[in-house]
């Protein structure tokens, strides 16, 4: 927390005279369900992300539970698979992705100087299709075919052996994907026509850069996954063979559609914490990010390579060698601008007057942790080798890496960071940071033994295992529960600083913030930026470019 | 911003999500199409 740094000037063209008055909607229904504000429909997103959190965590318990001991403990082997399928479609699609976009709804506007999103009505309708979604999806569990149980790959043969409650997934699924692609039309059209005059492209922050590809990615992949899911349903539903050998299909097809979708997924979850990392290292170094422009460039690499190296997650197949090599190569070349990433957070931090509160301390453990879960990425690309880590704990432990002290550590440095501009009040920095702590050891605790579990050859994806396998096993658990406990701080700290804190927040909050957002009051009004913000070196996140 | 200038980059807002949800359509109709032609 820091001094109170205000910018006249700035503030008048932040909110003019009319948003003194706000102009909520009065009534519950009119301010949440008809809203078409970025900043409420970012809450609605935020809220219902955090709800999927704890639901897919829950989901995460009962498999670590079942998984602490060798030996069939509390839960069936079909139930157990449908735990699994479920924590990482409710994972992925329910607590990441939303969050992200909630993040894009609350901040791409202030960050560009624009008064809302391009598309307002549509990012009503974009959130509102997700809670029927997750309720579908959900609602499968307490049907007599019970839920998918395939894994989130629904991989066919197998995801086509279940019952009638398969419909309700495709369903749901398409939900998600239609909300996703309006989400990222919305992003898209607002970052290239809404930008306030003298925001150039080279000038806008980091996390408006990342979700911007990010949202191209999203256009070009969700659309196939709703091409592969609408396959499988015709398969099951209406006797097509897509899939079906028998019939003439190929099951190695869908493989090949769903990981074309399925690569590039993987960086719609990680490219947005990029951004949130990239802002959060250099106000608490208090130095400009180092190599704006290669932050830029590395992260447009990334999403290009993602498209062509999806056979990486099937070298299995009996694919030609060629293909073997050519996806091998391509996976290795993304350590590239991922290397020059991490070398630029580290060299923004180099030499800078560091401090350490909660925003800080969860970026910093995203680039070491990540940076982990980066790594053994590369051990996995490596064709050869991969033949004896395919479908084993070490694929589960690399993904987890990636995404729970990547993504989510993101997610939770973001929320740390913006929560009192949100909010208007500071939350409890002594309980953040025994959040961060406890979170950071825990989820090594939990994570880091699955890779021995995965060397030693323990497959994923079941609820019993030999005895060889339960110390291991036994410490991922209690890491598990550690960490799951953890989660529950969190929540409180987030109801403490929107009902209860009283030590309010300054428009700048950080001393060391730079940007658009911080130069309107925290909270910010209702409608920011109804007239254009003035765009100068005190006001923009990337300064250099300004003379 | 006048008015005018509002209304343009609306209009430029509108086209281009259009020309986004095309696309999507198109990559959509593409793949499913490839499943028909490789099973």
């Amino acid at each position: 927390m820091s001094t109170d740094i205000t910018h006249d000037e700035a503030l008048e063209h932040g909110h003019d005279h009319e948003d003194h008055h706000d102009h909520k909607p009065s009534g519950f229904l009119d301010r949440w369900l008809f809203t078409t504000n970025h900043k409420d429909i970012g809450t609605l997103y935020l809220i219902f992300s955090l709800a999927m959190f704890f639901i897919g965590g829950a989901m995460a318990m009962v498999i670590r539970a079942e998984l602490f001991m060798p030996g069939l403990q509390l839960v069936e082997p079909e139930f157990f698979n449908q735990m699994t399928t479920m924590h990482a479609l409710i994972m992925v699609f329910g607590a990441v992705m939303p969050a992200w976009v909630g993040f894009a709804n609350w901040m791409i506007p202030m960050m560009i100087g624009a008064p809302d999103m391009a598309l307002p009505r549509m990012n009503n309708w974009s959130f509102w299709i997700l809670p029927f979604a997750f309720t579908m999806l959900l609602s499968t569990l307490f049907m007599d075919s019970g839920g998918p149980a395939a894994g989130w790959t629904l991989y066919p043969p197998l995801s086509l052996q279940g019952g009638q409650s398969f419909a309700f997934v495709v369903f749901a699924v398409h939900m998600m994907g239609i909300s996703s692609i309006m989400g990222s039309i919305n992003v898209i059209a607002t970052i290239l026509n809404m930008r306030a005059p003298g925001m150039t492209l080279l000038r806008m922050p980091l996390f408006v850069w990342t979700w911007l590809i990010t949202a191209f990615l999203l256009i070009a992949v969700m659309p196939v996954l709703a091409g592969a899911v609408t396959m499988l349903l015709t398969d099951h539903f209406f006797g097509t063979s897509f899939f079906n050998a028998a019939g003439g299909g190929d099951p190695v097809m869908f493989q090949h559609i769903f990981w074309f979708f399925g690569h590039p997924e993987v960086y719609i979850m990680i490219l947005p914490a990029f951004g949130v990392v990239s802002e959060i290292l250099p106000t608490f170094s208090r130095k400009p990010l180092f190599g704006y422009s290669a932050m830029v460039y590395a992260t447009a690499s990334i999403a290009f390579l993602s498209f062509i190296v999806w056979a990486h997650h099937m070298f299995t197949v009996g694919m030609p060698l060629t293909g073997e090599l050519f996806f091998m190569y391509a996976t290795m070349l993304i350590a590239v601008p991922t290397g020059v990433k991490v070398f630029n957070w580290v060299s923004t931090m180099w030499k800078g007057s560091m401090t350490f509160e909660t925003p800080m301390l969860f970026a910093i453990g995203f680039v070491i942790l990540f940076t982990i879960g980066g790594l053994s990425g590369l051990m996995l690309a490596i064709a050869s080798v991969d033949l004896q880590y395919h479908d084993t704990y070490f694929v589960v432990a690399h993904f987890h890496y990636v995404l729970v002290p990547g993504a989510v550590f993101a997610l939770m440095a973001g929320t740390y960071y913006w929560l009192p501009k949100w909010t208007g009040h500071m939350y409890s920095e002594k309980w953040g940071k025994i959040h961060f702590w406890l979170s950071a050891i825990s989820v090594n605790i939990l994570f880091f033994p699955q890779h021995y579990l995965g060397l030693a050859g323990m497959p994923r994806r079941i609820p019993d295992y030999s005895t060889q396998f339960a110390d291991f096993n036994m410490i991922s658990s209690i890491g598990g529960f550690i960490f799951g406990a953890s989660q529950l701080i969190f929540l409180g700290v987030i109801i403490h600083c929107v009902y209860k804190s009283r030590q309010k927040a300054t428009g700048r909050v950080w001393e060391g913030a730079k940007g658009l957002e911080w130069i309107l009051t925290s909270p910010p009004p209702y409608h920011s930026f109804n007239t254009p913000p003035v765009i100068d070196a005190t006001t923009v996140a990337h300064a250099e470019e300004i003379h | 911003m006048s008015q005018t200038d509002l209304k343009e980059q609306k209009r430029r807002a509108v086209l281009t999500a259009w020309v986004l949800a095309a696309v999507a359509f198109l990559i959509f109709i593409a793949f499913v199409l490839s499943g028909m032609l490789g099973s």
